[in-house]
């Protein structure tokens, strides 16, 4: 049974405009690392968005362990949001906050209302975070404002946060293109290794082609919002590239 | 005067004289704005100076040199007895600021476009009244105060309060409005409820702005507390207001620096202060 | 899925129970202390003033039956009065200059003060800043009680004490402009040999001339704001007719000067919010 089953998703920003995502299906299985690609406007970052429902979508059924997400209660949502990670592309982090307390964050929907207005996290979440953040590699950084941190330093932090929520499924918008070809390589393998280790499946969305097959087991290609493309990487050929990219000619 | 082209080209010709003409409009036209300001500076001087002033009264340039002459001492024994209305003026801007920003909460909220309950209504209301409190002259709401809770310093924390609610709203609704998206998406994505995306995502952001424009208007508010003793509502202006009826020159002198002192004092703890926050 | 309490760091080597914790010394103690410190001075202040807080709800009661008993109706009659009109006009008059005067010597001593574009760092910048600084920090009807003492009552104190509100508050804005322009456009008509204000007139004057046009209709909206008071002080205008009411109790005309005072200055800011905003737009 795939974790993360998305039937005929549809997307449009406005009830009149065009649409973004016209019936895209896929799914994700246990120990996927499965990149989403295709050029600019292609509705990744949208599709993305949609499994969390940031974006909501016009219909369509999203199914994370057999629950569909589009019709879920507000509250239910959010729950199942606690079981989502998601790591952004600008790391979306609380500038002024330290490094500790972004990757706390992580733990807001299992933490009382009352207690996180107080920033009091159990010793077990503080204890979890130190570890995260030590396999991220940023032990030394654990007190400094999040703005103080690197690109490539704030997206570790990113990555431990969303590990910070035990998730069930990694959703990743763009890790990489706000960080220098050196550093996004060492995230990339970063966020490999950590879904291995940790046993989460993970979508990614990724524009560059030479990482996503390099580190990603699955591909998707979308253009102009319709799937063109689903399979193992080694399936994915110069002749199928180019029908995916054909418009980016330009 | 024509560039001498080697061929004769009339075209080039007329394009010079025609950006000559262009700067000597443009040249006009600054003269002729200039000109209206000083015409109108010409007018008003002459209401002035000549139908409003009385120039019998104010003497000779020597007799106005002994006036000014007349502050240029202190008067050392006056000292003493500005201590407790110093302490008064500080205490009262302080409270008049403190006062202010807690009567901000309602008129931010109504104010700031992104949280605001009514686009059409609350939103220029909110607005409107940041605008009012501005408009109004410390010294206005401060006779509005004395009427109301009669003299002593509680109309000048009153009127202080008033005043500063449209400054420290306004900055503090332009920093709600301006504030990025990015975290709150992030804490929505955690499974975040409202509450927490607003500690996490929002006062983050929002509070240092907040504490730093509150900090530089109780600096302000020292300058106008000193003044709210003119028309009795506390403070150092009292003793001021008391100097110059006495006809004591080198206390009022004397007063004025006390107050100057104040507010170097104010503003380097409030430099100092604001940048601790930021 | 991964047990976070068994779970090890790829170093291999075992972990011990760690702890971490929020305070830190001596930050958090200085930050705690300041906010008590803040706390206590604000309750001390309304100890040492009493300042009751139950005076405050009587006042709210007080406030509106004042309101009906002495200020109303305001006599609106008196603002159609000749008279009236007149020191309308006058208040105007005086911000005008006011505003003008402060404007045309703000500039230069703007430039003296930038600490960036000082003609001169040993003498002119010390005495720009100061200058700026001292007509700043003495409040405009300050200024105005001093200047009246001297010259008498009339439009003429009233102008002097506006135009040097005036400098104080517009000397800092500008000279702030100043002290943020773009080093490159300076450096390149150094370049050219130019003497120092040359360069103000051709690399700082363009850059700033938007900024500074922003700045000077907001001098002349905050100087009309003062004007409308300084008449109470002594010098001419609509202030004078206020104090002149308050004095004799007549309220409803205290009323009715203050009505007009409150829409004239709303007005004011209304169109010097537009000019601004156009001003912006149009660079």
């Amino acid at each position: 049974m795939p974790i993360l089953d998305v039937q005929d998703l549809r997307v449009r920003y406005s009830r009149t405009g065009a649409e973004i995502l016209k019936g895209v299906s896929l799914q994700v299985d246990a120990g996927d690392f499965c990149a989403v690609i295709g050029p600019s406007g292609a509705g990744k970052s949208t599709l993305i968005r949609c499994i969390n429902r940031l974006v909501e979508p016009v219909s369509g059924r999203i199914l994370l362990y057999d629950e569909d997400v589009v019709t879920m209660p507000t509250r239910r949502l959010r729950e199942t949001r606690r079981h989502i990670g998601m790591i952004f592309q600008e790391f979306n982090l609380v500038n002024r906050m330290s490094v500790m307390d972004n990757v706390l964050s992580g733990r807001l929907g299992s933490v009382g209302t009352v207690q996180s207005l107080f920033k009091l996290f159990s010793r077990d979440d503080v204890e979890r975070a130190l570890t995260l953040l030590d396999r991220v590699g940023l032990t030394d950084h654990v007190d400094k404002r999040a703005d103080q941190l690197s690109g490539g330093q704030r997206q570790r932090v990113g990555i431990a946060r969303a590990l910070m929520q035990d998730p069930k499924l990694l959703l990743i918008d763009e890790p990489t293109s706000s960080l220098d070809p050196k550093i996004a390589r060492e995230v990339m393998t970063l966020i490999r290794d950590v879904a291995r280790e940790f046993n989460v499946p993970a979508l990614v969305n990724i524009h560059d082609v030479q990482l996503a097959t390099e580190f990603c087991n699955k591909i998707i290609g979308l253009q102009d919002g319709v799937k063109m493309f689903d399979g193992p990487t080694e399936k994915l050929d110069r002749r199928m590239l180019d029908t995916i990219y054909a418009m980016e000619v330009l | 005067m024509t560039v001498a082209s080697a061929t004769g080209d009339r075209p080039f010709d007329d394009r010079i004289f025609a950006a000559e003409h262009q700067r000597r409009r443009a040249r006009w036209r600054s003269a002729a704005v200039a000109g209206i300001f000083a015409l109108l500076a010409a007018i008003c001087l002459y209401n002035i100076l000549v139908i409003d002033t009385d120039w019998a009264r104010m003497g000779s340039l020597g007799e106005v040199l002994t006036s000014v002459g007349r502050f240029l001492a202190i008067d050392f024994e006056l000292i003493p007895h500005l201590v407790e209305p110093i302490i008064e003026t500080l205490m009262m801007s302080a409270l008049g600021t403190a006062l202010g920003a807690i009567l901000c909460v309602p008129v931010i909220w109504l104010g700031a476009h992104n949280i605001t309950p009514s686009r059409w209504i609350g939103y220029p209301v909110g607005r409107m009244l940041m605008t009012l409190s501005r408009s109004i002259h410390e010294i206005v709401w401060a006779l509005v105060f004395v009427s109301a809770v009669g003299l002593g310093s509680l109309a000048g924390i009153l009127a202080l309060a008033m005043r500063s609610i449209g400054f420290i709203a306004k900055i503090i609704a332009e920093a709600i409005e301006n504030v990025d998206p990015k975290p709150i998406e992030a804490i929505r994505a955690v499974g975040g409820n409202r509450l927490q995306v607003l500690r996490y995502g929002i006062v983050p952001q929002v509070l240092p702005v907040a504490i730093g424009v509150i900090i530089f208007e109780w600096d302000i508010n020292i300058r106008r507390s000193a003044i709210m003793g003119l028309v009795g509502a506390g403070g150092l202006g009292l003793t001021f207001h008391r100097q110059m009826v006495m006809f004591n020159y080198p206390g009022v002198t004397t007063v004025i620096l006390a107050i100057l002192l104040l507010i170097i004092l104010g503003e380097a703890l409030s430099y100092y202060a604001r940048k601790a926050v930021i | 899925m991964q047990d976070m309490a068994t779970y090890r760091p790829s170093g291999g080597h075992p972990v011990e129970r760690r702890t971490w914790s929020r305070f830190r010394y001596p930050d958090t103690l200085i930050a705690f202390g300041v906010q008590v410190g803040v706390l206590i001075f604000l309750g001390v202040s309304m100890v040492y003033m009493d300042v009751r807080l139950e005076r405050l709800l009587e006042f709210g009661q007080r406030f509106s039956a004042l309101i009906v008993d002495r200020y109303y109706p305001p006599e609106f009659s008196l603002l159609s009065q000749p008279r009236y009109l007149q020191a309308i006009l006058d208040t105007m008059q005086m911000a005008y200059l006011g505003a003008l005067f402060g404007l045309l010597l703000a500039a230069p001593l703007a430039w003296f003060a930038a600490f960036n574009m000082t003609p001169n760092k040993r003498f002119l910048y010390p005495f720009g800043r100061l200058t700026i600084m001292g007509c700043r920090a003495v409040h405009e009807m300050i200024w105005t009680i001093l200047l009246v003492s001297i010259l008498g009552f009339g439009m003429l104190a009233g102008v002097l004490a506006l135009t040097l509100f005036c400098i104080g508050f517009a000397g800092k804005l500008m000279s702030e402009e100043i002290e943020a322009i773009d080093k490159g456009q300076v450096e390149a008509i150094r370049a050219t040999g130019a003497n120092e204000l040359q360069v103000f007139v051709y690399a700082v004057l363009p850059q700033v001339r938007v900024a500074w046009t922003g700045i000077a209709i907001y001098t002349w909206d905050v100087a009309f704001r003062a004007a409308t008071v300084v008449g109470f002080f002594g010098a001419g205008g609509m202030g004078w007719y206020l104090q002149r009411y308050v004095q004799q109790l007549e309220s409803q005309r205290v009323a009715a000067v203050l009505v007009s005072i409150v829409l004239l200055v709303t007005v004011s800011e209304v169109v010097s919010a537009w000019a601004r905003a156009r001003v912006a737009r149009a660079k």
